[in-house]
């Protein structure tokens, strides 16, 4: 064998060894070989594949049609004369077979889309190599009850990781620095300058774990030194335009409002989007060495993702095993100093487990359910997309049996003669099955030309990126549609195909067999069968909706609407009564008030404990605030009151929410109970603060999830760590009665942006609204249940084709019937009633079946949510109704017209 | 099978193996024809005419001329036959008088 340089697509090369004749193969090969290599150099490798697969294809099709190159096998010509007489029969049956084809362009057009977008999630990441070895380290969630997991560690994890376990190959750390104000002065050019959401730090060794491609600089050496940055492409060419960006100097806004420069060591090719990491940018993690080891919270500060590279054939189970022993050797240090806990007082007697993770499998995980550097995929679409792209074939191919048993009786007399004439049952089941893998092919290169043109639009509903182009040219793809073709064609053909051969031959040609009614039973099952699945996607998806409206119209304690949000107010520092006396002058707003986050993103917490003795330690969410805040959320204080800006006094203290009362120890029915109490930090610092109020419990999280305990801390309180620290907001309850059309919310938003730019031109303006915000935290389940309810549309659509082709069928049958019953006095309507019964009693028995089930199913799906629709039996009535109403009106064309015919046509002959 | 004439395409394959002169074979072929007529053309589009050809008798072939950018494999190299010379230019014949009988042609001399 000669080496081979250009590898042309196999399964095509195996396909033509096949068919075409041995004498002319060496020659065929040799010249598709040539003009591939030509046009590889040309034009690429996806053409070249492409023009391979054609010119390949029409070669085989050419062939087969020229005598000379035919094997004249009595196979190829059985084929060609099975091909003759499904192509009659298509013909003859013309509206059978647009309903076949119909009906099974559209479910496999879906089963397509769907399988595309299952691989597409079920394989992020895998396009970086040796991926298959690397592992996250996950830990229990060491700040609530330890009961989830958390996707982040202290940074002494990787530390103690690389001292203790040969078996890892590389400990690599990442820590995400969140938004960063990065700028580039250009010599005698204006200074660019961007604020950079995807900005992470990492350890020289990153690229050696995740080694994504470089398209300038070294991925040894580009994040060793300190103060080194990398960027992305596109980032890149943000500053520098085509400039080469290596060597270039970047300065970063650092938390104290100085500038650090970094300089520019590598710029990698775009991420792509099927990484569960996605940055713009990477400084070298030893630039903030400093802070790091001033901030001695070396088990605690769980800001970094750790990821793990074992060595090739480690035995993970025992290497799961081992590592268990890090954390009670390692955190006991850090516990005792921040803490002042012994190891088992800080873990409560809980498991500091460290697991491993797989990186292949972190999008589509349940636990833990964050990631701190990218997307998380959710499993559930998945599973609930795959099961409804499998339903819809099958009802497709029960589509196809239907239809092809109810028409047997056309194709009773063809079966007989053949019989007669000596064909064998074997033969005629071929010839059936032929017919129906026929209709299937056909079919799916329809569907491979809808989804084509259809995903751009399934793209922009579902928000991602898939392709079909590629995996055309992609052997493997080819080869599990040619099995899926056959494997379809077969089982949608095996029924009618032994139920057909099975006519004896005496019984048809003397015409004594109503072919079409003798396999009723197991189509009306079949019709039933449908039908149940149609009403259950439908009921399905009425409740999806209906939680959604409900969620997004829950009371969630507080008015959310009219609360204009601006951001990046921690970079003006600390002095910002300037900026507000301003913001409060405006007429547009009622209130303004200041804090450290916003709901639903309140992510700041901490472990509190009250004074009394004995008391637990719990984990509540803090949130800075003024007092003006909690005015214009509008909160209800059901003790005590509110801070209060002129007490100087109101500094140290806090306020708290109905659920922190009672984790905290006190009496949760009474509110009062809290109020002159005290609370202090778990830490076992000296300092306590006295509660001075309670709130009515409000959502200030995703309605998703129960209320948690929520503390209120004075945004003076320097005596609690995060003082100073972290994201701040000023928010305006908005005056509907100033700002009433979208053109003033933008005058108002112009003069908020100037008012700040008056401040400190370099602060990007970014505002939201609150109600936006608690409605984003559904946007992923918005658009899946958008894409479902399309989905399920056209479920209902292929089960009515089916119907329609078996209410024609069915009418067919009855003419006769019909016509003497029309001749004896039966009214239209009557005979209309007459024939809608038989089909509707499918639709209750299906109705009957579909509710217990779609119950099931949407009681376990709203078991996840802590605030759930109500199960209303409506929901059930209403689309029994409409799909009730949607069949009869699918099957009143042909009562209507069978009921119309004059009996005297019907009647005539015999 | 005999004097039925030659197709356009068949007429511009032959005129293509003679201008390559014992070097013809497929791919060499469909470049050529796309050169001078300006289409493109599919490989099997040639591959059949030259074998339906040769079935007429107008051209024969040899196996031969195999290169490491075909992975070893040898090419069919097409060479035309009296026969298929002789219908060459009974086609050109029968174009050539039909043009000296078109009138507006012949108006000006």
């Amino acid at each position: 064998m000669p080496k081979k340089k250009f590898n042309t697509p196999k399964l095509a090369n195996w396909l033509a060894a096949k068919c075409i004749n041995k004498m002319y193969l060496e020659e065929f090969l040799g010249d598709l070989q040539e003009i591939y290599e030509d046009r590889m150099l040309v034009k690429g490798k996806r053409y070249a594949r492409f023009m391979y697969w054609i010119d390949a294809l029409h070669l085989l099709i050419g062939f087969s049609s020229f005598s000379l190159f035919k094997t004249q096998s009595n196979n190829t010509m059985m084929i060609k004369n099975m091909f003759k007489i499904a192509w009659r029969n298509a013909i003859r049956q013309k509206q059978f077979t647009v309903l076949n084809l119909l009906g099974l362009m559209i479910g496999i057009s879906i089963s397509l889309t769907i399988g595309l977008f299952i691989h597409y999630e079920t394989t992020y990441d895998t396009f970086l190599p040796e991926i298959e070895r690397v592992y996250r380290v996950n830990q229990p969630n060491i700040w609530t009850d330890w009961t989830s997991q958390m996707s982040n560690t202290g940074p002494n994890v990787a530390v103690a990781l690389r001292e203790e376990v040969p078996e890892f190959e590389e400990v690599t750390r990442i820590m995400s620095l969140g938004s960063q104000i990065t700028n580039y002065k250009a010599e005698a050019k204006k200074d660019k300058s961007f604020e950079e959401s995807a900005f992470f730090a990492v350890e020289n060794n990153f690229f050696e774990v995740f080694p994504f491609e470089f398209s300038e600089g070294n991925p040894k050496t580009a994040i060793e030194a300190p103060n080194s940055i990398v960027l992305t492409q596109s980032t890149a060419e943000r500053y520098f335009g085509y400039e080469s960006a290596i060597g270039k100097t970047l300065e970063v806004k650092q938390w104290d409002n100085t500038w650090q420069s970094f300089v520019v060591t590598g710029v990698l090719v775009d991420v792509p989007s099927k990484s569960h990491l996605q940055f713009d940018v990477l400084v070298s993690l030893n630039s903030y060495q400093s802070q790091m080891d001033r901030d001695g919270w070396k088990w605690i500060w769980t800001a970094f993702g750790t990821y793990a590279k074992v060595n090739d054939g480690t035995n993970m189970a025992a290497l799961s095993d081992k590592i268990q022993a890090i954390p009670p050797k390692y955190a006991p240090a850090t516990t005792e100093r921040i803490f002042n806990q012994s190891f088992e007082e800080f873990t409560a007697g809980n498991p500091w487990k460290l697991t491993l993770q797989p990186v292949k499998e972190i999008y589509l995980s349940e636990e833990p359910p964050y990631n701190a550097f990218g997307p998380v995929g959710n499993p559930q679409f998945v599973k609930v997309f795959m099961a409804i792209g499998i339903l819809v074939l099958v009802l497709s191919c029960i589509n196809f049996m239907n239809l092809s048993t109810a028409r047997s009786s056309n194709r009773a007399k063809e079966v007989g003669i053949r019989k007669v004439l000596g064909s064998e049952r074997g033969t005629l089941i071929k010839q059936f099955i032929f017919e129906s893998t026929l209709f299937v092919a056909v079919s799916t290169v329809a569907a491979l030309f809808i989804v084509n043109s259809s995903l751009g639009w399934f793209n922009a509903i579902s928000g991602k990126e898939l392709l079909l182009t590629p995996y055309l040219s992609q052997p493997v793809f080819i080869a599990v549609l040619l099995v899926f073709v056959l494997l379809l064609g077969f089982i949608s053909g095996s029924y009618p195909a032994f139920y057909l051969s099975s006519f004896k031959p005496i019984q048809v040609l003397k015409g004594k067999m109503s072919a079409g009614f003798k396999g009723k039973g197991i189509r009306n099952g079949l019709v039933v069968f449908q039908f149940t699945i149609s009403m259950t996607l439908i009921i399905c998806t009425f409740f999806v909706q209906k939680q959604l409206n409900y969620t997004s119209n829950l009371d969630l304690g507080f008015a959310k609407e009219n609360v204009l949000q601006i951001g990046n107010i921690e970079q003006i520092g600390f002095d910002t009564e300037r900026l507000k006396t301003e913001l409060a002058a405006m007429p547009a707003f009622t209130k303004v008030g200041k804090s450290f986050g916003v709901p639903p993103y309140v992510d700041s917490g901490d472990r509190y404990k009250s004074t009394e003795p004995e008391a637990p330690v719990v984990a509540l969410s803090n949130l800075r605030v003024e007092a003006d805040y909690l005015d214009v959320l509008g909160l209800e204080f059901l003790a005590g009151r509110n801070f209060d800006q002129a007490l100087t006094t109101d500094q140290y203290k806090v306020i708290l929410n109905e659920e922190a009362v009672k984790v905290l120890g006190w009496r949760g029915d009474d509110p009062t109970s809290a109020v002159g109490e005290f609370v202090a930090l778990a830490s076992g610092s000296e300092d306590k603060f006295e509660v001075i109020g309670v709130v009515k419990d409000f959502n200030f999280a995703s309605v998703r999830q129960e209320i948690a305990p929520l503390i209120f801390i004075n945004i003076d309180n320097n005596k609690v760590w995060d003082y100073g620290a972290g994201l701040s907001f000023y928010s305006m309850r908005l005056n509907p009665q100033v700002v009433a059309s979208p053109e003033d919310l933008q005058a108002v938003l112009d003069r908020v942006e100037a008012s700040i730019k008056a401040v400190d031109a370099t602060i990007p303006f970014e505002y939201s609204f609150l109600d936006q915000e608690f409605e984003s935290t559904f946007q992923e389940e918005s658009r899946m249940s958008l894409v479902l309810n399309i989905f399920t549309v056209l479920a209902l659509i292929i089960a009515c084709l089916g119907l329609f082709g078996l209410a024609a069928f069915s009418a067919e049958q009855r003419l006769k019937e019909l016509g003497i019953r029309k001749v004896l006095g039966a009214r239209i309507s009557e005979l209309v009633m007459l024939f809608s019964s038989e089909f509707t009693k499918l639709f209750l028995i299906a109705m009957l079946l579909a509710s217990p089930i779609a119950y099931f199913l949407v009681d376990q799906w709203l078991s996840d949510f802590a605030n759930r629709t109500p199960i209303h039996i409506w929901v059930f009535a209403v689309s029994t109704v409409g799909t009730l109403a949607i069949a009869i009106a699918t099957i009143s064309y042909q009562s209507l017209r069978a009921a119309h015919k004059n009996p005297v046509d019907t009647l005539r002959s015999e | 099978m005999k004097n039925k004439g030659l197709g356009e395409f068949e007429e511009l394959v032959l005129l293509a193996v003679c201008i390559l002169k014992g070097e013809a074979y497929g791919i060499n072929v469909k470049q050529e024809v796309e050169k001078h007529s300006g289409r493109s053309i599919l490989l099997g589009a040639v591959h059949i005419t030259l074998y339906r050809l040769q079935d007429k008798g107008l051209l024969k072939s040899e196996m031969g001329g195999n290169t490491e950018k075909r992975g070893d494999r040898r090419k069919r190299l097409f060479e035309i036959t009296p026969s298929g010379m002789r219908q060459l230019e009974a086609a050109q014949d029968v174009r050539q008088k039909m043009w000296q009988l078109i009138p507006q042609l012949n108006a000006g001399h």
